[in-house]
């Protein structure tokens, strides 16, 4: 298949899926009534999703035949696929096709199904949109698309207090921050008279203040999305509060393409300052601890989740902080691997936690929060589930044969290879904290298998297999990248490429 | 100091950003918050054009202005929307309604 051809499919086909999707859900609802059998807009939507996967395959491999990817015309607006938007498209797609097929069960007979669906795709769509932009204004049209839907998905549970208030505040500080964004994005205007990456990168050589402003706003305003600490009170919230499938998402993705979206403006302003890689590691030892330490007093699961995203983040920005200060490929690559196994790694969390949630409350008619006391002995009533949950903290806690050692291990190898003292120091730092995260790990490992069950879990509803196969599959992918982490070389150097030859070097 | 339009412009901006960020902190009707956004956003707006002015780019600094005023009108409805439901739910239409989720 043609490679453009298979290209335009990609960025059309979620997007205009969408009222597709939507429109043939509130038909089907209006003929049948909302509460009954199974809404055929689900199919649509992971039958669309698949499709666009299967064709970024297509593209993938056009856009990996050499170094520049593959670009398209759409009317006057040049997207173009290169590692990092392969990369990103790629991750996107796994994740939301598993969770849409996670909330086909999750999300029936809820009011405005079909919108869920249809939002779903929208979002997925508005990722791999970002991934591909070329220009700044077009990467935060793109983010601001994203950010839209997930406000909706955020307070999707309408009638719920709770989400309410968690989709208010996530809106109102989401704004704020695109402001910010778009400000500096008319500063880079101001002093480069040009908006394309290619052009601003070579624009952006001299240390002019207005582009050291724009970085900052840049950080700033993604960092927002991204939830660098003093900006991440949204974010407990959210995660909290969203539909389990849609946390999963917001975790798993839609931080990380904030973090895209930074990395991309900063790497064109690379040549401006020394000051954004010193900015990044600063923020992620920053992320590390106090996600770390607001994780270990929650009650509530998926709050604890929520923190511990913070902490991920951190790694994250330390490896990428790594590619910035000291030019450390390593770092670059560490950080997208990490980025791809956190993404299932923390989405087989919020999955499994958003079952046990359905099984005990949800299906019974009521939101109360999965605390940590439900879990007691979960494993004796739900086996399969507890042991996915259980992999999950496992390999986010960073245990050897899992998925989630081996991107933490490439990132604090780059910090080594520096040589520096004060990387030295910050990796030993982060794997101290590694250490940290484990205290509040290992106790839901030890409730899942240990202890009673309660009231609660023994009358617990039955988690059907649409549910647990989405959950098997993530299991199985965090041990196979665990056992053989060269799988995903191919996918995470190119996505590295991606961001040194935005950068420059 | 000599007053000319970018001078001026610039004051704008920087009075309706300072108006707009002290608003979103001050205020807790949820509706005053959402103008506050707004407020802020139309900073950033006579910064786009005053940007084209200074490239002599005139045309890009527009339709980019365009854009952003549609895309703010969608953030300002999602808001209003979500405080709809807020004073449904709680009979109440400022922040102190929200205390839900203090941990």
């Amino acid at each position: 298949m043609n490679a453009n051809t298979a290209f335009t499919l990609v960025i059309g086909l979620p997007l205009l899926g969408t009222p597709i999707i939507y429109l043939l859900g509130r038909l089907w609802a209006r003929q049948n009534g909302s509460s009954s059998a199974a809404n055929p807009a689900r199919w649509l939507a992971v039958l669309i999703l698949v499709a666009t996967g299967v064709f970024t395959y297509f593209a993938g491999v056009g856009a990996t035949a050499d170094y520049t990817g593959i670009s398209h015309d759409f009317g006057g607006l040049t997207l173009t696929m290169d590692g990092l938007g392969l990369f990103l498209a790629v991750t996107v797609l796994a994740l939301g096709i598993l969770v849409t097929l996670f909330s086909a069960q999750y999300m029936q007979g809820e009011v405005g199904e079909e919108k869920f669906y249809a939002l779903l795709t929208a979002m997925i769509g508005a990722i791999i949109g970002l991934g591909c932009a070329t220009d700044l204004f077009n990467l935060w049209l793109w983010f601001e698309v994203m950010a839209v839907t997930s406000y909706f998905l955020v307070a999707f549970y309408r009638d719920q207090k709770a989400s309410l208030e968690a989709g208010w505040k996530y809106l109102v500080q989401s704004a704020t921050g695109s402001t910010l964004v778009m400000l500096g994005i008319a500063l880079a205007f101001a002093a480069t008279g040009s908006l394309r990456f290619d052009e601003l990168r070579l624009a952006a050589a001299s240390a002019d203040p207005l582009l050291l402003a724009a970085g900052a706003l840049f950080i700033i305003g993604f960092g927002v999305k991204t939830a660098l600490v003093p900006l991440h009170t949204w974010l407990p919230d959210a995660h909290s509060q969203a539909p389990s499938g849609i946390s999963a998402m917001l975790s798993g993705i839609v931080i990380e393409a904030g973090l895209v979206a930074m990395l991309r403006s900063l790497g064109i302003l690379y040549a401006t300052s020394q000051v954004w890689g010193y900015l990044l590691l600063g923020f992620g030892a920053l992320n590390l601890l106090v996600g770390n330490l607001m994780a270990l007093r929650q009650t509530q699961v998926k709050r604890l989740l929520a923190y511990s995203s913070l902490s991920h983040v951190g790694y994250m920005l330390i490896g990428f902080g790594m590619a910035f200060t000291f030019a450390m490929p390593n770092g670059a690559i560490g950080g997208f691997f990490h980025l791809f196994n956190h993404a299932l790694m923390k989405g087989l969390a919020f999955l499994a936690a958003g079952a046990l949630l359905y099984a005990l409350y949800i299906a019974k008619g009521h939101h109360g929060p999965l605390v940590l006391d439900d879990l007691n002995g979960a494993s004796k009533r739900y086996p399969l589930t507890a042991f996915c949950f259980s992999l999950a903290v496992l390999a986010l806690g960073g245990l050897p044969p899992l998925a989630g050692f081996m991107s933490k291990w490439q990132i604090f190898v780059s910090g080594f290879e520096t040589g520096n003292t004060v990387a030295i120091l910050l990796v030993i730092f982060a794997a101290l904290n590694s250490v940290l995260s484990l205290g509040y790990y290992a106790p839901i490992v030890n409730r899942l298998y240990r202890g009673q069950p309660s009231q609660t879990v023994q009358e617990g509803a039955k988690i059907s297999p649409w549910m647990a196969a989405p959950m098997v599959i993530l299991a199985l992918a965090i041990v196979l990248l665990g056992v053989w982490p060269s799988l995903l070389t191919n996918l995470t150097s190119r996505a590295a490429l991606g961001l040194f030859m935005l950068m420059g070097g | 100091m000599n007053i000319s339009i970018p001078v001026i412009a610039g004051l704008v901006i920087l009075g309706l950003l300072g108006i707009g960020l002290y608003a979103l902190l001050a205020v807790r009707n949820l509706i005053k918050i959402i103008i506050a956004l707004q407020i802020m956003v139309k900073g950033v707006l006579v910064a786009f054009i005053l940007a084209g002015r200074l490239q002599g780019d005139m045309v890009t600094a527009q339709s980019m202005a365009l854009v952003v005023i549609v895309a703010d009108t969608i953030v300002a409805v999602v808001g209003l929307a979500l405080a709809v439901q807020i004073r449904r739910h709680t009979g109440k239409l400022d922040t102190t309604a929200l205390t839900t989720l203090r941990r």
